[in-house]
């Protein structure tokens, strides 16, 4: 299985808990016979970089600079995540077959491949906007919050670390809990329940659409 | 067998959704292309009481969702539509079974779409930038305004070739975003003459602006500083000196106030009539019945005002700003005065309403010019050889929606 991981950090690149997370919780999938492909952003440390634990990571920069907040550089942001992903689903003959997109931050270019290329994809959902925010309702959370609901609403499975989440899922965003699936990182199965959260979610891939486009 | 040419065009605004001027443009430019056998889908934005989707004059308009959630500032809403556009973008593409050729965007409103479109897709991107931040603002103030000119940039970079409306905005979106000279078309905006053509009682519409005995002079704009609205009103006293007129100023903006009790101090308020907001049929109607129209503008893009006087065969008085000078050639087709100075305009307005032959001279070769250079026909033609163009230079490639 060939799958792309998108994520707004990884190292060396170190904002928060996630890169280091999503480092070794990738370079883990590698040992299971996975092909991971990891999309993520550096300002400065741009381009392909094919990692020694077998990760191969494409990172992109944002063409906008200048922001007045996470929102709008996220926004812009998504369009380079959706050119460096197009790239890696192009030069692979179309062989991705699952995309793994962690927060808020890269559930836009989720959603546009998944149309796009009819991969599925699995939110990964590590905190919320309420919990961010402590409830804030301003436009700003407000427009956050849609889009984690729209993450939710859009992907094939949603996966997170506790029940406690699943149950913030369903009470806030009215998430089906049919369709969230918990993995504890102090699981002894961890990666394998991801591998199989993975499995569950693959669709066939390639709709009539893509063989006209070869033809 | 020629294939037929699928566009896809992204706008924010086409009508009845009517913001700023891009909806016109748009709508003309796209029934043009139909017409030069070109098949053309715009997505914009829904308005009260449109449809989803409809046929107008062979363009296929899509109207999509625009975002009616909270968001904290313009930029943002922005961005946040332009999901809805692209989600539509895809679906379009896919039941087009891929057979898009170009993808047209208009200005940076619809830049995250369009550059996710081109990359998802792999079909070239052409840009259309109709004004610039930098423009628009004179220099960048604020991180917003920053903001905003580097998403203009990018998007002038991700597109194949960008289109500018006049010489004078290609160099300058040329210089502001690093962008090679080479790949900037100056392709200008279209007049629809028809639209000059209705029927109707010439002595009794002028009469409501105008009494006969005084000469009719039109001004058309946003009542603002670069459209030198103040140079005009500094202007009237000089021309009243020698002819008797009426001065209509057609258009809202912020400066009307000043301008009016300026009016009051120089004892002119009785011969300028501060109309507001006029319909646009009206206004083509008002072009006709001038007996000059005058555009002292400071700054200008392109100066759609002098085409539209050109069009309706009045002779026109102009500064030369901008796009301005590239419209209308002096002693030719109009008048040019010196920029931000009232004698010289003065002195225009009198030499066009004071020698008859003088005037129809001017105004036959600016009809000719209107009808050579500026008939949408023509500009559909022009930038159907863009995406000619384009369309060479892809299929040579190997960036293609297909396995490397």
């Amino acid at each position: 299985m060939r799958i792309l991981i998108l994520t707004w950090e990884f190292p060396p690149k170190i904002v928060g808990e996630l890169a280091l997370y999503v480092s070794r919780f990738a370079a883990q999938l590698v040992k299971k016979n996975i092909d991971v492909y990891i999309v993520t952003h550096d300002d400065s440390r741009t381009g392909f970089d094919q990692r020694q634990d077998g990760l191969k990571v494409l990172r992109v920069a944002n063409p906008v600079r200048t922001h007045i907040s996470v929102l709008t550089w996220d926004l812009t942001v998504a369009a380079e995540f959706e050119r460096a992903s197009s790239d890696i689903i192009y030069s692979t003959a179309r062989t991705v077959s699952l995309i793994d997109a962690h927060e808020w931050l890269c559930v836009i270019p989720a959603i546009a491949l998944k149309k796009a290329f009819d991969i599925p994809f699995v939110y990964s959902v590590h905190t919320i906007e309420d919990q961010r925010s402590r409830g804030a309702t301003s436009p700003f959370n407000l427009a956050i919050t849609n889009i984690e609901r729209l993450g939710c609403a859009e992907a094939e499975r949603v996966l997170v670390k506790s029940t406690e989440m699943r149950d913030k899922l369903e009470i806030r965003y009215g998430v089906s809990p049919n369709k969230i699936d918990v993995v504890q990182p102090s699981s002894d199965t961890w990666i394998d329940d991801i591998v199989k959260v993975y499995e569950n979610a693959v669709r066939t891939p390639l709709e009539d659409f893509w063989r006209l486009v070869e033809a | 067998m020629v294939q037929r040419r699928n566009i896809l065009m992204l706008s924010w605004e086409f009508p009845p959704r009517i913001v700023g001027g891009i909806a016109a443009h748009v709508h003309d430019l796209s029934r043009a292309l139909a017409q030069n056998d070109l098949d053309v889908h715009v997505i914009s934005l829904e308005f009260p009481g449109s449809e989803g989707y409809e046929e107008i004059e062979g363009v296929h308009v899509h109207r999509v969702d625009s975002y009616n959630y909270p968001s904290p500032d313009f930029a943002s809403w922005t961005f946040m539509m332009n999901l809805n556009l692209q989600a539509k973008g895809i679906e379009l593409m896919r039941s087009l079974k891929g057979y898009v050729d170009v993808i047209h965007a208009h200005d940076w409103l619809v830049a995250t779409a369009a550059v996710g479109l081109k990359h998802l897709l792999r079909v070239p991107l052409l840009a259309t930038i109709h004004s610039t931040e930098y423009g628009r603002r004179n220099g960048l103030h604020t991180d917003y305004q920053t903001m905003i000119h580097q998403t203009e940039s990018w998007l002038s970079h991700e597109a194949w070739r960008v289109i500018c409306c006049s010489e004078y905005m290609a160099s300058q979106v040329s210089w502001a975003f690093g962008l090679p000279r080479q790949n900037v078309e100056a392709i200008p905006n279209g007049v629809d003459l028809d639209k000059f053509k209705a029927k109707f009682d010439r002595e009794n519409f002028r009469k409501t602006f105008a009494s006969p005995k005084e000469k009719l002079v039109l001004f058309v704009g946003r009542l603002v500083y670069e459209k030198g609205a103040g140079v005009l009103i500094e202007a009237i006293p000089k021309v009243l000196s020698n002819v008797d007129a009426k001065f209509i100023c057609v258009g809202e903006g912020y400066m009307k106030d000043v301008l009016i009790s300026r009016a009051h101090h120089l004892g002119i308020a009785d011969k300028v009539y501060f109309t507001g907001f006029l319909d646009d049929p009206t206004v083509k109607l008002l072009y006709r019945v001038a007996d000059v129209c005058v555009v002292p503008s400071l700054y200008e893009p392109f100066g759609i005002v002098a085409l539209e006087g050109m069009a309706a065969r009045t002779p026109v008085v102009m500064t030369g700003a901008g796009g301005l000078s590239e419209i209308v050639e002096h002693d030719k087709t109009g008048v040019r005065v010196y920029l931000n100075d009232p004698d010289s305009l003065a002195w225009g307005i009198l030499r066009v309403i004071s020698d008859r032959k003088y005037a129809e001279r001017l105004t036959q070769n600016a009809y000719r010019k209107v009808v050579e250079a500026y008939s949408w026909s023509r500009i559909a033609e022009r930038t159907r050889s863009v995406y000619e163009r384009i369309l060479r230079e892809y299929e040579k490639g190997s960036w293609k929606p297909v396995s490397i």
